[in-house]
């Protein structure tokens, strides 16, 4: 909070210096300000996300100075989400505070009370001692980390708590080491990279269609299969390829290259971006 | 880190002696105050008054470790029968090769 002030102010002076164009060490002044602004000023959408984290790692998370972003192995978090045990809740007027365990560590979660007139919201029944799920945002106040929460919701299913423990390592270790199978860092999971990284199958009319060849999935036509090699192997950006790119690059119908993206769709392999002829390979990479 | 509370089975617990932990097992039996629990091993439980676990039931202890490795109960949570006791010994393993995340001994 004090941190965006700051950044403010930091801000429009080198605004007002560069208007003002005077002097040269006035210049001076201005540039220094405007390399900081980047980073402390605009909000940076880019690292919208999700991340699935413990709350040793929240505590443990860097604020960089000047920042108003927390990171964790590097990387800035937005959003962030836990699953944890409920050591305390206390209602103030306008927001519950729930203290929240997750066996690494302990942190408070804030959530606003719906107000009267709200739309059902329907707060869910959290009681003490049980498990729930938050999704929201790591905050500091006063030099104290708490959680502001949009969604806190009981745990029916056990089985969510390992679930999270192991989605939050996987991530975690992906950050430190980067995709898993580039190396030996894991067995099992190292099997799944191959499917974006599985030669490609020649022809593959009638070839080996079993999952270990070229990962896909068996019962897709070859026109699918060629499809998918070809926007697994073009370099492309973040939109993907057009249907009539890739029918020209495999001199191949609109029409079949369409019906092979319908089926790729279909199995979840590749999805739309732009619009619906323009697609993405759908892989692990993307999810993080 | 202070407040952690490790997620163990029975072949952890000489790790942490009078450590407080969390342990995930199937319960065996009950009697009196006692319970026998299945964590990949059998570990008893020295129960609290506020215990209701049940047997065929998965169950977490959280609890002190004793010196003859049964644990003293301070809290516990029925998980119910539909519980995957492997995926839970996976996350124990988890939590213990890639601990920097979990209970980092900085």
């Amino acid at each position: 909070m004090d941190y965006g002030n700051y950044g403010n102010q930091y801000g429009s002076t080198s605004f007002g210096g560069q208007v003002g164009g005077m002097g040269g060490g006035m210049g001076g002044g201005g540039f220094v300000a405007s390399q900081n602004s980047p980073s402390g000023g605009g909000r940076n959408y880019e690292n919208s996300s999700l991340r699935p984290v413990t709350i040793k790692q929240l505590l443990d998370a860097q604020m960089a100075d000047g920042s108003e972003e927390f990171t964790i192995d590097s990387r800035a978090i937005d959003q962030i989400t836990f699953v944890g045990q409920v050591s305390n809740i206390s209602a103030q007027s306008v927001r519950i505070t729930y203290r929240l365990d997750d066996g690494t560590g302990i942190i408070e979660v804030k959530v606003f009370s719906p107000t009267e007139g709200d739309h059902v919201t329907s707060r869910p029944n959290v009681e003490e001692n049980s498990y729930v799920r938050v999704i929201g945002k790591l905050k500091s106040f006063q030099n104290k980390r708490h959680v502001g929460a949009h969604i806190i919701r009981p745990v029916t299913d056990f089985n969510e708590i390992s679930y999270h423990l192991l989605e939050a390592a996987t991530v975690h270790l992906y950050f430190k080491h980067g995709p898993p199978g580039a190396k030996d860092t894991s067995g099992s999971a190292g099997n799944m990279s191959g499917v974006q990284q599985g030669g490609v199958a020649t022809g593959g009319a009638g070839g080996g269609v079993s999952l270990g060849a070229d990962g896909l999935p068996p019962g897709l036509s070859a026109a699918a299969r060629k499809v998918y090699h070809t926007l697994s192997n073009t370099p492309q950006s973040n939109e993907g390829l057009h249907l009539q790119d890739i029918a020209n690059k495999l001199h191949m119908d609109a029409a079949q290259v369409g019906r092979a993206g319908d089926e790729l769709l279909e199995m979840g392999l590749i999805y739309t971006t732009v619009d619906d002829t323009t697609w993405a390979i759908l892989s692990r990479d993307t999810l993080f | 880190m202070p407040g952690a509370t490790p997620r163990v089975t029975q072949q952890y617990l000489e790790n942490f002696r009078d450590r407080v932990v969390r342990i995930v097992g199937k319960v065996t039996k009950l009697n009196g105050d006692t319970a026998i629990i299945d964590a990949n091993g059998t570990v008893k439980i020295t129960l609290n008054r506020e215990a209701n676990l049940a047997v065929g039931h998965a169950a977490e202890i959280v609890g002190r470790v004793q010196p003859d490795l049964s644990i003293l109960m301070l809290g516990s949570t029925d998980f119910g029968t539909d519980f995957n006791l492997n995926a839970a010994a996976a996350v124990v393993e988890a939590t213990h090769r890639w601990k920097e995340i979990f209970y980092g001994d900085d």
